[in-house]
Formats: structure tokens, C-alpha cells, sequence
């Protein structure tokens, strides 16, 4: 949005003729203020993501311990670290525990979000306590909620005490390697889901009245009014939700340490890219090998986001990507026609529709990109 | 104009980095006094204490020494001291050293002092049984301050409950008396499973049996691990897993956090023995219900095993000691050579309830449970630190992992010594 409107003046001054020397000076001024007002920024960008990363890059030749300088301590062994990397069992099994760890994030918290959403969206006695019940764990540490949950889920714990009073014998919830990834995918959808819901509450707040009460009108049924009005014109706060979910994911870390300690995780299963990395480069001393693991990390990572914003997200980051204004009036016709052919499925007027999906779809993203 | 874009851009960087190194160096204070920073890992009680009052006396006897200690969380300290080394300035005179490969990659970085001649003879003397391990190349590095064998702690209490009336001395007897114990309803082992190095401990001890002195010497100077008996050790550790005689969940059991850990299991009387090394008095003593020494903690060392051809009063332990940074001034050193004396070791002893390096302080060592510890440490006739250390982080975190592993159901005792291969490619 931002981004527009500051086009603007320029497409103005240019139009308007001024006298030549008059204009450069104008766009001169403009330059320097724009140039002092992100030379913060850009240094803390530069110095504290772009850096560290051509640092990694530099590192990952070598290997080095830490101690010294890798050119004068380390040897350097090329892409050696790369190849052990990639055909480390280990590393394998902690792609795949992340990775699986990414979908059933989406395939479980998802539905359950959204039918949560729908529950608290309706007017009830105590419904303020319930969204704020719900939103608590997303709101705790992760310190916390994994020592809370490590403690009860011990074979020993309070879990298994309950249950073995009314007559089931738990398994070791945490040790266990059948069990494992099912009580961390358990813990996650206690803790995230939260905040998957509030998402969803205000996409649905932000759809107008009148789209149901028409429907309401023409004697739509509730889950008829749901599957064709909210779902369709939740879609793009449901696309950023599950872009900020896969990238929790794919760095999910913090809570799988606290549980399963430094060493257990890959025993039991849920080790991720990232409590690999932290094991084979800090704890076992390997820095070398540490910073090419967050190399292949850093490249998996970017992969998948930026797959999934150039065929996902593309639809809603219009408006947000500045370029030539032609550009966007063909971009914006297009949406237009899908927001026409949604509307009229919703059996509703075609310009009341496209408004509330246009505000819908800007304002999420912005907040997704500062994020 | 273009002149004025890049005055302001070097303008707002120059601002930040000007900030950013506010830092202070830290080896001459403005008063003239020469200044000394330590790093130990004792962050609460009496042994925080200890370190403090050893300071004071020191700078009362050299008024122009201010000595900085400063308490580092165990767990952060490998980490804190990695980045810290890389520049003097940040780096503390003198910083918490286990020997082994750390201490290798450390000397071969230039980050140490060679002290072997500035260190004074009662050092050289009283020490003499711990200074290979803090040495490399035959050069000292660090000066020892507690030596900690490992052992079988146990509590007299429960083994006489559950009817065992002599400490096992060979590996049958030893799995007699743990089936008696989990018969009489008593949880034989605790194991803290959850930080690694406690399970891999049960493994480090079977080959120290297992395998003879060369062979031992073998892998640890040349990485050679081809010999069976290290496969055998697997197989010992295997042996008793299939006894249950383990506390339940093991896996997720801490070591040394609460009362439900494998010390705090045997501080509470909650299980009968565990496998540790020489500070486990001390662990359990700050975790019993009043925070007093288990009065009825005891020793014996690992038991032999039937023909195994290591040797059988062989003791492995670690020795806590006090490296010196190669930019520290040659007061640090003196320091050092200040608390090796008697009377100070003495006090370390008692604060930390441990063995002190020095022997002559070794008297004011008084629990049956540390005696026992300190007699076997004394007759071995092979002393080893642990393997973990000896091999360094990288080796010795695999070897630790594997044999989580193999506990767990999800290995073999041939790919225990498979992962140290794997491991070695990495580093």
C-alpha cells in the first residue's frame, strides 16, 4: 500500500512540467531523504542477515572447531561438508520429521482453526473467556510449555497416572519412537493453534454483514452460508496463516530441545534441521560442519517459501509489489474477474464482494512481510 | 550532491559501529591494577563461595591484583568460552579446562599459556598423579584442581533391605545383587538417559574392561576401534538392559535437574545405585529433602568382568581443572600456584564435596562414600578420563548418541562403533 502511494508524487511532478533544473533538484532531495532514512535499516540488514549468511557460506568450506581462524586452524575441504550432509541418515530423518512436521501442522490446525473460528465467532455467554483461553498457550514460552508437557508425558508422569487409574496403560509418550512425533504434533497444535484461530476470527470479522443476510434471504442454510461465503473469502487469510505455520515449521527448534534434551531427539524421532544443526555444529564442536548445515537449511527454506509465495501468495501480494503501473491495471483486471465469478457463486452483488476481498487480501500481507 | 549522499551514508555507519564498540578491554584497569578475570562453572552455594574468598585473600596479599570472578552456568560454558577465545579482550585469564581433544584444539589455536615451568613445585608434586591429563605434547596447560573418579554409588540403606550384604566385586555377582534389589521392590539402577553421557558411561566402563590397556590406548591416540572388544562392550551393555533393572523411562531422565533425576532418585532413596563420576556426592547432596550429604551413600568401584582382558582395577574419572589464556599476565599463573597449596585445596575439598587434586590436601577428604572413590583411584594402575573427553566433542558426542541408541532398541553394539567412524568424518 505504502508502496503505491509513494509512486504517486513523482508520476504528479513529471506530469505538471515544472522547470527542468527545478525538477532535478526535486528528485535529488528525494534521493538523498530516501537514501539517509534506510541506511539504518539496510546496515542492520546487511550486517545482521546478509553477512552472517556469506560468513555460513565461507565457514561451511572448512573444517574448523571454533577456536582460532578456520583459514590458519581449519582445513579447507570444499564441498565435502555438503556431501556428508546430504547422505547423513541422520540429516535425512531430520528433513523428513520436519517436513512431515509442516503438513500435518496444516492438515490438523487448519480445519481445527477454522471450526474453532467459526464457534467463537457466533454471539454466546463467555465467549471472551473462551478466545482468550484458546489464545493463552500460543501467548506462554516455549521453556515453559515444554518442561510442563516433558514432566507430564513422562512414563512416570501425571499423563500415565490418570489413565492408569481408569484402567489404560500409557506408553512412554516421550521416548517411545512410534509415539513421539505424535505427542510433539500434539503439543504443537496445543500451543499454535491459538493464534491459527484469532487469524481466522478477524478474516471472518472483516466479511461484511450484508453477504450473509442476503443469503439468509434467499433461505441459505448456516453451513451453506459457510462453505460459500466465509470459506471462499477466508482463502487468503487461510494462504498466509499456512505460509507463517510452514515457516515455524521448517525452524521448529526450541520446543523439541526442551523435551527431548540435546541428545534423545533423533532417537526418538522428532529431531528437526534445526536441533541437527545445533547438535552437529555447536555441541559436538564441528562449526565448520555447523555453518554448511545451516547453509543447506537457509537454501531449503528459501525454496519453499519462495515456491510457495510465487504460486500461492501470488494472488494476494498484488498491490503490495511496486513496478510499472500498467503492470498492475492487468494484474488487478484479472483479479477482478475472479472476484466477479466468486461473488457470483456467493449470490451476491459483485462490487460488495470484490471490496471486502481486496481489503482482506492487503492487509494480512503487509503484516506477513514485516514479520 | 553526490558528495553529500555518501558523507550522510558513511555518517549513519560510522554511528553505528561506534556504538557497537563500546566494549572494554579488560587487561589493565584505570587505577593502575593489574586485573584477572576467572570463569568457573559454580554458580550457586559453596562452591561460589570457595572461588570468592580464595580471590579475596589473594589480592590481600598482592594489593596491586583485582581479581573479576565470574559464575558461568556449566551447560553455557563450552559455548560462552568458544566465542569469548576469539579475541583477547573478551577472553578471561582463567577458565575451567577438562583436558582431553578440547584442550588439544584450544593449544593448537595459540589460545593457551605453556605453564609447565612457571607453575611452583607443589604443583608439579602433589599434583603429579592428574597433570597428564591436562597436558598435550607434554606440556602443561592447566593446573588440576579436583580429581573425580567414577564408580558405583549406592545407597547402604536399600542394599541391606533388599538383603545384599557385600558389594558385588565381579560382573555375576553384580547382576545377582540387581535382581535381588528389583525383587525386594526396589528400583536397582538409576540412569539419566536423557543427557547422553550418562547411558554411554555403562558402555566406556565395559570396554575399559573389555578391552586391554594397548587397545585402549590404540583408539584413543589413533582412532583404531577395529578390535572386538568394543563390540563386546555393546554387547555387556545389552546384557544388562535385558534385566530391566533400569529406573523406568531412563530415556527422559535427566542426570542432574530435581528430584527426578538419576541423582535425585538416589538422593530420595528412590532407586539403590547409579554410575557416576567423583562429583556425584556433591550433586546428590544439594538434592536430598534437607540439602545435607545422603548419609548412607556409598562406593564400590565397576566390577570386573569375566574374562575380560582390560585391566580390572582400571579407574576412569575426570579432573576439573584451571587452564591460563596465552594473553593473561603472570599473575593468573600465580593465583593458580596460591590455591594449589594445602590449606586451599582443603577448602575446596569440603566446598565442593569432592577429591582435591593435590595429595597432601587429600586427608580432609572424610565421607566413607569419597574414601572408597579416592582408595580405588589410588590403587589403579590404569587411569583414564573419560572417553567422551578424550576423543572431543565431535567423536565423543556421536559415540554418546549411538549408544542412547542401541538402549533405546534402535541399534547394535556394531553400529555403536560404526557412528564413531561416521562421527569423524565430520570433524
Amino acid at each position: 500500500m505504502s508502496a503505491a502511494i509513494a509512486g504517486h508524487p513523482t508520476e504528479i511532478t513529471q506530469i505538471a512540467k515544472k522547470p527542468k533544473s527545478q525538477r532535478s533538484s526535486d528528485s535529488m532531495r528525494k534521493g538523498i531523504e530516501i537514501l539517509i532514512l534506510s541506511v539504518p535499516a539496510l546496515v542492520m540488514f546487511l550486517g545482521f542477515v546478509v553477512l552472517p549468511v556469506i560468513m555460513a557460506a565461507y565457514y561451511g568450506f572448512f573444517k574448523w572447531k571454533g577456536y582460532g581462524k578456520p583459514s590458519v586452524n581449519g582445513t579447507f575441504v570444499g564441498l565435502d561438508n555438503y556431501k556428508i550432509i546430504l547422505t547423513d541418515p541422520n540429516f535425512q530423518q531430520a528433513l523428513g520429521h520436519t517436513l512431515l512436521i509442516a503438513v500435518l501442522s496444516l492438515v490438523i490446525q487448519g480445519p481445527l482453526a477454522i471450526l474453532f473460528a467459526l464457534l467463537l465467532n457466533q454471539k454466546f455467554k463467555g465467549r471472551g473467556i473462551i478466545r482468550t483461553l484458546i489464545f493463552v498457550p500460543y501467548v506462554v514460552s516455549e521453556v515453559i510449555v515444554g518442561t510442563g508437557w516433558g514432566l507430564m508425558l513422562q512414563s512416570t508422569g501425571a499423563v500415565n497416572a490418570v489413565l492408569a487409574k481408569v484402567g489404560i496403560t500409557g506408553v512412554d509418550w516421550i521416548a517411545d519412537p512410534k509415539a513421539a512425533i505424535w505427542t510433539l504434533m500434539f503439543i504443537i497444535s496445543w500451543k499454535y493453534i491459538g493464534f491459527a484461530v484469532i487469524l481466522m476470527i478477524a478474516g471472518m470479522q472483516s466479511i461484511p454483514e450484508e453477504l450473509y443476510e442476503a443469503a439468509r434471504v434467499d433461505g441459505a442454510s448456516f453451513w451453506q452460508m459457510q462453505w460459500r461465503i466465509t470459506l471462499p473469502l477466508l482463502g487468503s487469510t487461510v494462504r498466509i496463516w499456512a505460509f507463517l505455520s510452514l515457516i515455524g515449521s521448517l525452524q521448529l527448534f526450541d520446543l523439541v530441545y526442551i523435551i527431548w534434551g540435546q541428545y534423545v531427539a533423533s532417537t526418538a524421532g522428532t529431531s528437526t534441521m534445526a536441533t541437527y544443526m545445533v547438535r552437529e555444529g555447536r555441541l559436538a564442536g564441528n562449526y565448520g560442519y555447523g555453518n554448511a548445515v545451516a547453509v543447506v537449511i537457509f537454501v531449503i527454506s528459501l525454496v519453499i517459501a519462495l515456491t510457495y509465495q510465487h504460486f500461492v501468495l501470488n494472488r494476494d501480494l498484488e498491490g503490495a509489489i511496486t513496478g510499472p503501473e500498467k503492470k498492475r491495471n492487468r494484474k488487478h483486471k484479472v483479479s477482478n474477474k475472479r472476484a466477479h465469478a466468486r461473488s457470483a457463486a456467493a449470490n451476491v452483488s459483485a462490487s460488495q464482494a470484490k471490496s471486502s476481498e481486496a481489503s482482506l487480501a492487503t492487509a494480512p500481507i503487509h503484516e506477513g512481510e514485516v514479520a | 550532491m553526490r558528495l553529500k549522499q555518501v558523507l550522510a551514508a558513511g555518517l549513519s555507519i560510522v554511528t553505528l559501529f561506534s556504538l557497537a564498540a563500546c566494549g572494554n578491554s579488560n587487561s589493565a584497569s584505570s587505577d593502575g591494577k593489574t586485573e584477572i578475570t576467572l570463569w568457573h562453572n559454580s554458580t550457586t552455594g559453596d562452591g561460589k563461595a570457595y572461588w570468592q574468598s580464595a580471590a579475596d585473600a589473594f589480592m590481600e596479599d598482592h594489593p596491586n591484583v583485582s581479581i573479576k570472578i565470574e559464575p558461568i552456568q556449566n551447560e553455557d560454558m563450552d559455548g560462552k568460552l568458544q566465542t569469548a577465545l576469539q579475541d583477547p579482550n573478551s577472553a578471561p585469564d582463567i577458565f575451567m579446562s577438562r583436558g582431553g581433544k578440547k584442550l588439544r584444539d584450544m593449544v593448537e589455536a595459540g589460545q593457551l599459556m605453556d605453564i609447565s615451568d612457571k607453575v611452583s613445585d607443589t604443583v608439579k608434586t602433589q599434583m603429579k598423579s592428574a597433570l597428564s591429563a591436562e597436558s598435550v605434547d607434554g606440556k602443561l596447560y592447566a593446573v588440576p584442581q579436583s580429581v573425580l573418579p567414577g564408580g558405583m554409588w549406592y545407597s547402604q540403606d536399600l542394599f541391606t533391605q533388599a538383603g545384599v550384604s557385600q558389594t558385588p566385586t565381579n560382573w555375576d555377582e553384580f547382576k545377582t545383587a540387581a535382581v535381588q534389589i528389583k525383587d525386594a521392590g526396589i528400583t536397582p539402577i538409576a540412569l539419566g538417559g536423557k543427557d547422553a553421557w550418562p547411558a554411554a558411561h555403562w558402555w566406556y566402563w565395559f570396554a575399559l574392561r573389555e578391552c586391554p590397556t594397548k587397545v585402549f590406548d590404540a583408539a584413543t591416540t589413533k582412532g583404531d576401534f577395529s578390535d572386538g572388544c568394543w563390540i563386546k562392550a555393546g554387547e555387556d551393555v545389552e546384557e544388562l538392559l535385558k534385566l530391566d533393572v533400569f529406573n523406568e523411562g531412563f530415556l527422559t531422565t535427566p542426570a542432574q535437574q530435581g528430584a527426578g533425576s538419576s541423582a535425585g532418585l538416589i538422593a530420595n532413596h528412590m532407586a539403590s545405585m547409579e554410575l557416576m563420576g567423583g562429583w556425584d556426592p556433591g550433586v546428590i547432596r544439594d538434592l536430598t529433602p534437607d540439602g545435607k550429604d545422603l548419609a548412607d551413600l556409598g562406593f564400590f568401584p565397576f566390577p570386573a568382568v569375566e574374562n575380560g582382558k582390560g585391566d580390572a582395577t582400571a579407574v576412569m574419572g575426570g579432573v576439573d581443572a584451571l587452564a591460563v589464556g596465552q594473553w593473561a599476565p603472570e599473575e593468573a599463573v600465580e593465583f593458580l600456584n596460591f590455591v594449589s597449596e594445602k590449606d586451599w585445596q582443603e577448602k575446596y575439598a569440603k566446598a565442593f564435596s569432592t577429591i582435591p587434586a593435590s595429595k597432601e590436601a587429600q586427608d580432609a577428604v572424610t565421607s566413607p562414600a569419597l574414601k572408597g572413590a579416592l582408595e580405588a583411584y589410588n590403587n589403579a594402575s590404569y587411569v583414564t578420563i573419560w572417553l567422551d573427553t578424550v576423543f572431543g566433542q565431535n567423536v565423543g558426542n556421536a559415540l554418546n548418541e549411538g549408544v542412547v541408541n542401541m538402549m533405546a532398541g534402535k541399534g547394535t553394539p556394531q553400529d555403536v562403533v560404526k557412528t564413531i567412524e561416521d562421527a569423524a568424518a565430520k570433524g
